[in-house]
């Protein structure tokens, strides 16, 4: 029998739709899905490896229980059976001891369904969940929230934007279709596009105008360019009367921030500062669409997400055709929030949820705040999954120490934090000190090699998804599995499932699978439909009517219904409620005793083809295009320190050494290097202290998480403007 | 009827969608690809810099030096201006891939012989694209009958003023590029 099934990517988080032909239950070929609206039935690389993914010779396909020492990297094949009754037993002896709280959960960029992960330890009774939240859309999105009551993440380039800001984002290499969006829309009707990044990236190429700012000094331009549309009246007057609270203030605010003053700090002329926020202001409608550098700046993360709010606001792009849109929840299926049963975490042990007690926009002080607002105008809030976590820093931290408290144990899905998170040799340092690390996975990765059970994941094509944002999104699109799981591999939504019946919570998982739980959330839209399957072929995807301007008829979901310039939240939780700067804490400017010492700035940050984070770094054809570590250095700085193409650098900061391989390029400055991200070596020795490479070239090892550095309200870490130095390897490896 | 390529350098970001799908395609091994992508640049001094990507599969060139050179007459061209290797007649000597100026001519270690980009030709039979046109997420690449002045491919030719590579070269390639 030959199918068609309507499947969606997980290689990264885009959810490409794809047409999966299966022949008796074979899959036998995968193609871009022409009618889904994101790729168009395009692939990109990993996407049309999709079969090599899937029946690769390193896949896991069974339970493994590790053997020897952790570290030593010996496992043997158990039942699921047995993984389970252990991992149960296991949970329920330090909850005993130690309480719900020790036990913790650590997730990566969705490939998994987090609604269902949120459920179990909320039944649990542990609210140390935690995600790259900080370092990842979140403090963005929270300042925005606070700002205005919902993230306004859907900038409507292709809606007639005369102007796109692409701000600390490179979609020329990560967000591919985002990418081919906007150059249709300067192809049809000549949207003006601007890239921020201090690296003359794949859409910094395609830009008409490129600021080639100084790493991690995106604050300092923002700022500039509200003290040049302020001063010189180019906000939309009447949008900031009707609509805005604080104006007066974030003008006082901004007198410091001058053109000039900002020149120093962002590497710009005044002219093209003072040009770009006019070109900015006085281009309506205009969209600054979303950028993961900015939320990695550490210290100064919301502040200069505040100030993005507040251009956003003042020049009257927020929520129009073709600006900056906020969505809102979806008014009708059941979100990723209405799954999680946050009702049932305690009061005491939220308050236990580490990290809450300092960085408290990001965790359940904030949440709470921010959730009675949405509940009184959209009816619905954020999903505490990535919006209410444990601060992954002071998660390791407590790991390590047993302050506040002891954390035993950890459930890592979809992620490999000894290369995600920063600080990785203190990671490592926490895992290790665990006594029960269970880590679900496609493939042994350095972090899976710790743990005590390794068990095998089910991949996209043997799983339904629903692609909804992270539960934020006003629209959805529905994909099913192309076929049931290979071997013993499950999905996250199984495994939570099970090991949750095996705890006593059988009654909060009436569900046999996904199929019947998405069915579930999406029977209130009236479609009528038997199955869940019946609504991905027939109906696939369902876009709320799109209305704009509501804050005109539903207000804002904030404490004042107007958009907050003056941030009411922040100051209530304690922290700067204007926009402000923010030195980037690993700099010169903080650091000027280390400057000598280390001249260099590194970025550390960024995506690069055909890898997505960590992964695939064993699939042949994808790694050949890309077998090594790449540090990025100016022609100049090589030629000083008579560096060939190719070579091996050290690059080293204060808390760690790594190497890469020297790639001349005048895409960057010549005082500034980019060293790829996510590397480990799939090929290398499994047991520690090699752990396939983990610390050889992963620049996470390079980065400080010292919480004293933390953005405030949120906790991220700074990957981007990091005191650095090079040295030659000097040999052949 | 001659099948040709427009690739639109001011879209392509260099993704290698292309290489690896058509690998795939077409199971070759790991070190053979049929449609490789070069970066270009950047060019230039911090921060004046400009930079572009350039997809080279098999040129198909009307005058084509490797089937004039094939000693065994295993190059040919088709009536529709496709240019292939009959794979029974090929003995692996390489002698066209020194003739091909546009060094797209690679050889294949298991099987012996010279092999390249076929332009998908049972594809384009069955009405479908290429397999790079199909997977291009960047919508840089199109495939079309350059005889034809409605088709697509020859409106964004004329429209762009697309040009083959080196034209100069005199091969009359069949694949066009819209410079960036």
């Amino acid at each position: 029998m030959k199918e068609i099934k309507k499947v969606a990517c997980h290689f990264c988080h885009m959810n490409c739709g794809m047409l999966a032909h299966v022949e008796d239950g074979v899959l036998v070929k995968v193609v871009g899905d022409p009618e889904h609206p994101f790729n168009k039935g395009a692939q990109c690389s990993r996407g049309a490896s999709a079969l090599d993914h899937l029946n690769h010779v390193n896949r896991i396909n069974y339970p493994l229980k590790r053997v020897g020492e952790r570290g030593s990297g010996q496992f043997k094949r158990v039942t699921w059976e047995e993984a389970l009754n252990d991992i149960a037993e296991r949970m329920t002896k330090l909850k005993e001891t130690f309480g719900a709280e020790t036990i913790s959960t650590i997730g990566g960029t969705n490939r998994t369904d987090d609604f269902a992960r949120r459920r179990f330890f909320n039944l649990l009774g542990s609210p140390n969940v935690t995600h790259t939240a900080p370092v990842c859309w979140i403090p963005n999105f929270l300042a925005e929230a606070s700002s205005y009551g919902w993230g306004s993440f859907d900038p409507e380039v292709g809606n007639g934007a005369r102007l796109v800001v692409i701000w600390g984002h490179n979609p020329g290499a990560s967000y591919l279709p985002e990418l081919r969006g906007i150059l249709e829309a300067r192809e049809q009707f000549g949207v003006k596009i601007i890239v921020i990044d201090p690296r003359f990236s794949e859409t910094a190429a395609k830009a008409d105008v490129w600021l080639p700012i100084k790493p991690g000094s995106d604050n300092a331009l923002a700022l500039a360019w509200l003290n040049v549309i302020i001063n010189e009246g180019l906000y939309d007057c009447d949008f900031v009367n009707d609509w805005t609270e604080g104006f007066e203030e974030l003008s006082e605010r901004v007198q410091e921030y001058t053109s000039e003053w900002a020149s120093k700090k962002t590497g710009l002329s005044v002219d093209l500062i003072e040009q770009t926020a006019r070109m900015y202001a006085m281009a309506k409608p205009a969209c600054i669409a979303w950028g993961v550098a900015l939320d990695q700046l550490g210290r100064g993360s919301t502040a200069g997400a505040q100030a993005r709010v507040a251009l956003r606001a003042i020049c009257g792009n927020l929520d129009v055709p073709g600006g900056d849109v906020m969505p809102g929840p979806h008014p009708t299926f059941i979100t990723d929030w209405e799954m999680e049963l946050n009702e049932m975490l305690p009061e005491e042990q939220r308050a236990k949820q580490i990290g809450s007690d300092r960085f408290k926009l990001n965790s359940w002080p904030g949440y709470k705040l921010l959730s009675d607002n949405m509940i009184r105008v959209w009816g619905k809030t954020l999903p505490a999954e990535w919006f209410c976590e444990a601060n992954p820093p002071s998660l390791f931290r407590a790991m390590i120490t047993g302050k506040p408290y002891p954390v035993k144990a950890a459930f890592v899905v979809a992620d490999n934090p000894l290369i995600s998170y920063g600080n990785s040799k203190l990671v490592y340092e926490a895992l290790m000190n665990l006594d029960l690390l269970v880590v679900n996975e496609y493939w042994m990765t350095p972090t899976a090699a710790l743990a005590d059970y390794v068990l095998p994941a089910a991949g996209w094509q043997e799983r339904p998804t629903m692609t909804t944002t992270y539960g934020v999104s006003d629209w959805l699109v529905a994909s099913e599995r192309a076929i049931q799981p290979l071997f013993e591999r499950k999905t996250d939504v199984d495994f939570w499932m099970e090991l949750g019946a095996k705890i006593g919570q059988k009654e909060y998982w009436p569900w046999k699978n996904e199929e019947e739980i998405f069915h579930y959330r999406l029977e209130p839209l009236g479609y009528g439909m038997d199955s869940y399957n019946d609504f991905v072929q027939y109906i696939r995807m369902d876009f709320a009517d799109r209305e704009y301007r509501k804050y005109e008829t539903r207000g804002l979901a904030t404490p004042s219904g107007k958009v907050e310039l003056k941030n009411s939240t922040l100051e209530q939780l304690g922290y700067d409620p204007l926009p402000h700067y923010e030195a980037p804490p690993f700099s010169a400017e903080v650091h000027p005793e280390l400057a000598e010492q280390y001249p260099l700035i590194l970025i550390a940050g960024g995506g690069f083809n055909p890898f997505f984070h960590s992964e695939h770094r064993e699939m042949s054809k994808l790694r050949l295009l890309n077998p090594y570590p790449k540090v990025a250095i100016n022609p100049k700085l090589a030629e000083k320190m008579s560096i060939k193409e190719g070579e091996w650098l050290w690059i080293e900061t204060p808390v760690g050494k790594i190497k890469q391989k020297a790639m001349i390029t005048p895409a960057v400055a010549p005082d500034t290097i980019q060293a790829e991200r996510g590397w480990w070596y799939p090929e290398k020795d499994i047991a520690a202290p090699s752990l396939m490479g983990v610390f050889e070239s992963n620049i996470s090892v390079c980065l400080d998480d010292d919480p004293d550095t933390l953005d405030q309200p949120c906790g991220s870490w700074s990957t981007r403007h990091i005191m650095c130095r090079i040295e030659k390897v000097g040999e052949d490896i | 009827m001659r099948s040709g390529m427009l690739v639109d350098l001011r879209k392509c970001i260099g993704c290698h969608a292309c290489t690896v799908a058509c690998q795939i395609e077409n199971k070759l091994p790991l070190a053979e690809k049929w449609t490789k992508v070069l970066k270009v640049g950047p060019v230039g001094e911090y921060p004046n810099l400009t930079s572009y990507f350039m997809p080279l599969p098999c040129m198909h060139c009307e005058d084509a030096p490797c089937v004039e050179g094939c000693p065994t007459g295993a190059s040919f061209r088709r009536e529709d201006g496709i240019v292939l290797i009959n794979a029974d007649k090929c003995v692996g000597c390489k002698f066209c891939m020194l003739l091909c100026p546009y060094g797209v001519r690679q050889y294949n270690p298991e099987k012996g012989i010279v092999e390249k980009c076929i332009l998908c030709y049972e594809r384009l039979e069955a009405g479908e694209v290429t397999r790079c046109v199909e997977t291009c997420m960047m919508k840089a690449r199109y495939v079309g009958d350059l005889d034809d002045p409605d088709s697509e491919i020859v409106q964004l030719i004329r429209k762009n003023n697309a040009k083959p590579l080196n034209e100069e070269w005199g091969t009359k390639p069949s694949v066009y590029y819209i410079l960036p």
